[in-house]
């Protein structure tokens, strides 16, 4: 063991060499200081009924109206949730979730209705979801190449061995590599307004500003600098196996293309739970008399391409405006209400005990 | 060095292993041999001076360190753990992160073995390099250094110069062959001892052709075996002419040997290092340990199973047994911090931090003999906090050691010095002690028949008895000095004086008055060595003695007040000066040193005037006896032990000539002898040792301050106090009043003495010994042997499984290590007990302090800490990362970086624990010493117990579920990643540990809030800067600006709040409990807020019930 003396003389048997009539005349005696007499001023709260008393009835009378107020905006929230996986034989996409293989070039579509009951005011959010997808297991989650996404041009040749077994294909390396560049969700949605007339107006989708901001600025960076030509860049790589397109060709703006594509960061930001959603695009409000979406029928237009029954997972789609404390949820707010009400009755107990028991500690008797 | 054949080197080798390894050395003079090769030395089988204490070198630390280290269990559990990391199917994270919590605790180790070697090796160096004096073929003395002694060489040491090596004494600059030494570095003892030169040797180095035999080097420091054979004749030699490496010359202008042995001295072979024991806590804790591994296997076995419960549930590649089985190893890289590696490190620096307190305590500090406590045995504080049975050996523990002759009987008289006692009682502001004994001399007077006696013994003694504890009492109370005229003034007994100048006058030139013969007796029979240093000039008055043990020195004194001055003493011979102002020079034929065995000692002079030899023979009482052909003045020594004086007997018989002369010759064959040479010495002190007739005396013993106090506050913490003592039944009892072990109140109280306590401690006995004595609030052993202490001990403590503490002021080497914990008081005489002694104290008083307050303390904040220990590291990550396999299809991934994990344990969670082990306060030392009964809390199981444990276990369980569920319920079916997520639990997890810790600390100082508010600082400073810095740094993690992020966002706020709130709400019922059902620590905590005069009242209230 780590043992170690205070007595060097006892743990080496050194004998205390003095010159002729030695030994110092310095006392051996310890300094009289406040810390090492263990003797420093100190704060001595004892836990009873009466000094925890007002701690609970201050986090009662904290946390309610904190409950409340999340409740309440949780409430505000409006949120609409729409399954698309083509389970049930009544399901429009339940064609498109049967045929599907992997190697079809012709892509399967399915048209889904619904009735929005509420007008959406705000931004709305739209994401897709998805369940039972373990994006979280642990050989799924680092089978990527981080630097070959920050732009590396080394790991953009040879990347590295976590990605495999997806980090060549015909002797060329992947770009992106690992299991979660192979397995982006690529379902394309596209929602449409059911006019009274009977005319549908496609709503338009901001593909931007999904991502984190120090994602796509720092995080994910095309190889090459800022080399437009990003085929060029890419020169000498293959596209995952899975995927219908190279990477350079995920989008036409050139600012959201390649590594920097929005839509790939958000599917690289490995999601935490195995039922999650991902933002997929942003309903612009376009000004103050017309609500973003109003009041009426939609129609959902899906691409369908991505496989989910072989684990059975699930697919949605969610329309969401936001607020400050994100999508809804109801928990919190309810979480709050509940705390703060118990500890505004553990307050009431510990007020009886300290009104009954109170007054005794100081004539208690210690020895028995 | 030219060149020899490997074969060669190799005999000669195994020969200097042959010639170290046989009973019997024989060692020549190096001086024929200066100057050649090697390996034509005759001692070059011997190891030189050199020492090297050091227990690494530079090239091989690294190994040698790591195999040092691998000899604990956990290290090889944490490098198994991280080298199944490097296999890629069941890696956690990257292998090589993997190695750093391992890598960062060898390598904190190996620094702080490497510094304390450093400090080894500097004063090796300093020790290697001091100069001293050795003979060389020039014909004179060269300056060498310590290192180039070698055995068979000669040395001279100089006044107060340090022996270098172990050296057989051949030639002094006194007159009388004698070197005087001081072997304080060896045992502590400071007075001066006398080592004679090898009798019967011409000392000429050029000369000295003689093989010395000496035996195989040992560690008894008391015991030397060896003879020379200059020609045929043997000449023995003993320890009384080997002059230790170690010990300082002192009284002699120089001294020089001849070295029989370098290197193996019998000071280096007498160090075995620090003393290892392990705790009970310590003891306990490893059980926990184990409980945690098989929480651990539960767990991952918990993990391991869906594969084949669930196939499919997440596409595994592999057959679900084998992913089961790799799942499982997965999982144990994953949690492998169930298993507190840094408990092991935390503990031991906790201690460090615990004796640096204990050994700071200025209450611990004695200004007398300026010493601090010592604290021997590092790992053993906690221990302190839970002793149950105290065993105290008598003379030097609870009384001073310091001896006071009393009064004495010649010739069946007894003479009371009823002048010392009064001067005694002077000092005393009490007027009534002098009242009784005032009463008493009348009953003295009437001439101490021995009948007056035996009518009214018990009145008597009783009230004397009572007038003595008042004074101790007296005493105690007033800080008097100890160190008062009374020790070494004797106010002669105007009887007595009047009848030896009767004496002297009467009988003339003849001397051989009973009266004068005692005194002489006193003034010869002991081996005092009178000091020069204040005596050079022979001035009586300015003679000062030292003595091996107070007694003697007591006795010397008193035949001094009488006016039989000791004025020196040689080898050869002793001077005294009678009250006449005569001087005589007696012969000292022979002096048969005191051993345990005989418990007696002699010498043997012969008379200047009469030129008869005469035998003084000084003792134990029961030594004396049994040799005494009558029991004689037995009364007078039972009634001297009734009042718990110490006696001593003085003997003196006539030896013929003729019985000397064929004794002698026994006597110089048992010297020389070198197989049983012990048994042999003392057989012949034996024959001479018979029919003895007797003089008495009665030495007083004083008790140390405060040591009744001490005993009844032991008491009243629930400690038995056990006393063991070789004196005689009368004398323990009185004592006992004394120290208030006995009360008159008392009805069970269990005396026993030697001889029943042996049968009492038989087998078929013994268990209901143990009970008889269980039940008696106090326990008595006299007349008992060390070796019967230490059974006592041994049996006590295996049959009641209680934690015992000896506490000794002598030798009781045996008593001391038997016990859990040995206490050693550094008294007058005999440092063993202190050598041997895991704290060495310098009062009985400290005792008190050092349990009530300081083992309390020791004791509470490591068991607290211990707990709090298992709590966080079952708390943080692994039940967090536990329940999160829940959500990831068990499949090992952490939801933290490494690298933040790795911070957590090591850096923001490490501090706060430490601290709270040296420096929380629960109750202060005041009420601690004040209500003595807190100290129970401790005892027994105390406040670490198996229940203590798994409530914790539980407790983190809890907190676990609510940091895990909170968030998780907060952020389900939401767009957060795996690390975002790990954020909130990462921060709830600190917050609940050190608020946790928070409410377990007792009493907050500046250096408290500190470390507090610093843990969290760095935890957000680290975080922060690391998430802004590591962009790709440790994959497949993303730590870049997620706490930045989530800072900025109000739900990781709301989230921590209220899931720190909520894992923290059980507590209410501990509040609920303090206030309904308060434990005595709480009520004592309550009364320490009170300020001081009020808190004074209140223990002496309660007191008083």
């Amino acid at each position: 063991m780590m043992a170690s003396s205070y007595n060097a003389k006892d743990e080496d048997g050194h004998i205390t060499v003095s010159g002729p009539g030695g030994g110092t005349l310095r006392s051996k005696k310890p300094e009289n200081t406040a810390f090492k007499q263990q003797r420093l001023p100190a704060w001595q709260p004892i836990l009873t009924a009466g000094t925890v008393l007002p701690a609970f009835f201050i986090i009662g009378l904290i946390f309610i109206p904190i409950g409340i107020g999340l409740y309440v905006t949780s409430n505000n929230i409006k949120e609409f949730e729409i399954d698309y996986t083509g389970v049930d034989m009544s399901s429009p996409c339940f064609n498109c979730s049967q045929n599907f293989s992997w190697n079809s070039t012709r892509p399967c579509t399915c048209t889904i209705p619904f009735y929005l009951d509420q007008p959406y005011e705000s931004n709305v959010f739209m994401y897709y979801g998805l369940s039972n997808f373990y994006q979280n297991h642990r050989r799924y989650v680092k089978s990527r190449d981080d630097s070959q996404l920050n732009g590396d041009t080394e790991s953009l040749t040879k990347p590295s061995k976590e990605c495999e077994p997806y980090a060549f294909h015909e002797n060329k390396p992947i770009a992106p590599c690992g299991a979660i560049a192979n397995s982006m969700f690529n379902d394309t949605l596209e929602l449409f307004y059911n006019n009274p007339n009977g005319t549908k107006s496609e709503i338009p989708l901001t593909t931007t500003g999904i991502a984190w901001w120090t994602d796509k600025h720092v995080k994910f960076r095309n190889p090459g600098g800022n080399n437009p030509n990003l085929t060029a860049v890419f020169q000498g790589t293959t596209k995952p196996v899975n995927w219908h397109r190279p990477v350079y060709e995920l989008d036409t703006d050139a600012e959201n293309n390649g590594f920097i594509n929005e839509d790939f960061i958000v599917w690289m930001r490995t999601a935490a739970l195995p039922t999650f959603r991902k933002l997929y695009r942003i309903i612009q409000k376009k000004n103050n008399m017309v609500p973003t979406l109003p009041r009426g029928n939609y129609t959902l237009e899906v691409v369908y391409n991505y496989p989910v029954r072989s684990f059975e997972g699930r697919k949605r789609m969610i329309l969401s405006t936001i607020s400050w404390m994100g999508g809804k949820n109801p928990f919190l707010g309810i979480a709050y209400i509940t705390v703060g009400s118990v500890c505004f009755f553990l307050g009431v107990v510990l007020l009886i005990i300290h009104h009954k028991y109170g007054n005794r500690n100081n004539s208690a008797d210690i020895s028995n | 060095m030219t060149w020899r054949s490997p074969l060669a080197l190799m005999r000669d080798a195994l020969r200097g292993q042959r010639a170290r390894e046989k009973d019997l050395r024989n060692l020549v003079s190096n001086l024929p041999y200066e100057g050649l090769e090697k390996a034509k030395q005759p001692n070059r089988h011997f190891p030189s001076n050199a020492i090297k204490t050091t227990k690494y070198t530079l090239l091989l630390f690294i190994p040698m360190n790591l195999f040092e280290q691998f000899h604990r269990l956990a290290n090889i559990y944490f490098v198994g753990l991280a080298i199944l990391n490097f296999i890629p199917v069941v890696n956690a994270f990257q292998p090589e992160v993997a190695l750093i919590p391992i890598c960062v605790i060898l390598s904190l180790t190996a620094l702080k073995d490497a510094w304390e070697d450093f400090r080894r090796y500097q004063s090796d160096r300093k020790l290697n390099n001091t100069p001293c004096l050795i003979y060389s073929k020039e014909k004179q003395f060269m300056e060498r250094r310590w290192k180039d002694v070698r055995v068979g060489d000669f040395v001279k040491v100089v006044c107060n110069e340090i022996v270098p090596a172990d050296l057989l004494l051949l030639h002094t600059s006194d007159p009388n062959s004698v070197c005087h030494i001081e072997t304080a570095n060896l045992d502590g003892e400071t007075n001066l001892k006398q080592r004679t030169v090898v009798s019967g040797l011409l000392f000429e180095p050029e000369s000295f052709s003689g093989i010395v035999v000496c035996e195989k080097p040992n560690n008894n420091l008391n015991h030397f075996k060896c003879y020379e054979k200059p020609d045929k004749e043997r000449a023995g030699a003993g320890i009384e002419s080997l002059l230790l490496r170690g010990c300082t010359v002192r009284n002699t202008d120089h001294a020089v040997g001849f070295v029989v042995y370098a290197h193996e001295t019998k000071s280096m072979l007498n160090n075995n290092g620090p003393r290892y024991k392990r705790s009970k806590l310590e003891r306990k804790l490893n059980i926990d340990v184990i409980f945690c591994v098989i929480l651990l296997f539960t767990m991952c076995l918990v993990g391991a199973l869906p594969p084949y419960l669930v196939p499919d549930s997440s596409g595994h590649l592999d057959s679900p047994s084998l992913s089961g089985f790799y799942m499982f190893f997965t999982l144990i890289i994953l949690l492998q911090i169930l298993i507190p590696i840094s408990l092991y490190v935390s503990i031991e620096l906790v201690k460090i931090g615990q004796i640096f307190f204990v050994t700071n305590d200025t209450d611990l500090f004695d200004e007398e003999t300026d010493s601090r406590i010592q604290c021997k045995a590092l790992n053993i504080t906690e221990d302190l906090g839970q002793i149950e049975y105290v065993f105290s050996d008598k003379t030097g523990t609870l009384t001073e050691n310091k001896m006071v002759f009393r009064r004495c009987s010649i010739m069946g008289t007894e003479y009371p010095h009823k002048e010392n006692i009064r001067l005694a009682v002077l000092g005393e502001p009490e007027s009534e002690e002098e009242v009784i004994f005032d009463q008493r001399p009348q009953s003295l007077q009437t001439g101490w028949s021995l009948d007056a006696e035996d009518t009214n013994p018990r009145d008597t003694t009783q009230r004397r008895g009572s007038r003595h504890r008042s004074k101790v009492t007296g005493i105690a109370q007033s800080d008097v000095a100890f160190s008062s005229p009374l020790e070494t003034e004797v106010i002669p007994d105007k009887k007595l004086l009047q009848q030896i100048s009767r004496a002297e006058s009467s009988s003339g030139s003849r001397k051989t008055d009973p009266y004068l013969d005692f005194f002489l007796a006193l003034a010869i029979c002991n081996t005092v060595v009178v000091s020069m240093a204040t005596a050079q000039r022979r001035r009586s008055d300015n003679l000062r003695y030292e003595a091996e043990s107070p007694d003697e020195a007591a006795l010397v004194y008193a035949a001094k007040a009488y006016g039989f001055i000791l004025l020196a003493r040689t080898p050869d011979s002793v001077t005294v000066r009678l009250p006449s102002g005569e001087d005589l020079v007696f012969k000292v034929l022979d002096t048969l040193t005191f051993d345990s065995n005989r418990k007696r000692m002699s010498v043997l002079v012969q008379h200047p005037i009469t030129k008869e030899y005469v035998l003084y023979t000084k003792g134990a009482d029961y030594a004396i006896m049994e040799l005494l052909g009558t029991p004689y003045a037995q009364h007078h020594l039972d009634c001297y032990a009734k009042e718990g004086l110490r006696t001593l007997c003085v003997t003196k018989k006539v030896v013929s000539a003729k019985v000397y002369e064929s004794w002698s010759v026994d006597r110089q064959r048992a010297l020389a002898a070198i197989d049983n040479k012990e048994e042999l010495i003392m057989d012949t002190a034996v024959q001479l040792e018979t029919n003895l007739s007797l003089l008495a005396t009665g030495i007083e013993d004083r008790l140390q301050e405060n040591v009744p106090d001490t005993i009844m506050a032991l008491r009243e913490a629930g400690i038995q106090v056990w006393v063991l003592t070789g004196d005689k039944p009368e004398t323990a009892v009185n004592i006992g009043y004394a120290c208030r072990l006995l009360e008159e109140e008392d009805l069970i109280a269990l005396v026993i003495d030697g001889r029943t306590l042996t049968m009492a401690l038989s087998p078929d006995l013994q268990e209901r010994f143990v009970d008889l004595a269980k039940r008696c609030r106090s326990v008595l052993c006299c007349r008992v042997t060390p070796l019967q202490k230490s059974r006592v001990v041994k049996v006590i403590r295996e049959k009641l499984k209680v934690m015992t503490l000896a506490v000794d002021g002598a030798n009781d080497v045996n008593m001391i290590q038997a016990a859990d914990i040995g206490i050693g008081i550094s008294g007058q005489e005999g440092m063993q007990a202190v050598m041997a002694s895991d704290f060495a104290i310098s009062r009985f008083r400290h005792l008190k302090k050092l349990l009530l307050v300081h083992g309390h303390w020791c004791y509470t904040r490591l068991a607290n800490m211990i707990i709090y220990f298992f709590y966080k590291n079952v708390q943080a990550y692994v039940n967090l990362l536990f329940w999160y396999q829940f959500f990831c299809g068990f499949s090992g991934t952490a939801m933290i970086d490494y690298w933040l994990m790795i911070f957590f344990n090591l850096f923001f969670t490490s501090a706060p624990p430490i601290m709270f082990g040296i420096m929380d306060k629960d109750v202060s030392a005041e009420v601690l010493l004040g209500v003595p009964e807190l100290y129970r809390i401790g005892q027994g199981a105390g406040e670490y117990k198996f229940s203590t444990f798994w409530v914790s276990i539980l407790d983190a369980f809890y907190q676990s579920l609510v940091c895990f569920f909170i968030p998780y319920l907060a952020y389900q079916d939401s767009d957060i990643d795996i690390f975002t997520f790990g954020t909130p639990l990462n921060t709830i997890s600190l917050f609940t540990i050190l608020l946790h810790l928070s409410i377990e600390i007792k009493a907050w100082t500046v250096v408290h809030w500190v470390i507090m508010l610093g843990s969290v600082a760095l935890y957000f400073v680290v975080t922060l800067a690391y998430s802004a810095i590591c962009v790709t740094c440790n994959p497949p993690s993303n730590p870049y600006w997620i706490l930045q992020s989530q800072m900025a966002d109000p739900m990781f706020y709301l989230i921590c709040l209220i899931s720190t709130v909520v894992a923290l709400l059980p507590y209410t019922f501990h509040v609920m409990r303090n206030s309904i059902t308060p434990s005595p620590i709480v009520q004592a905590r309550h009364l320490d807020r009170l300020d001081h005069s009020e808190r004074e009242q209140w223990i002496k209230e309660w007191r008083s019930f």
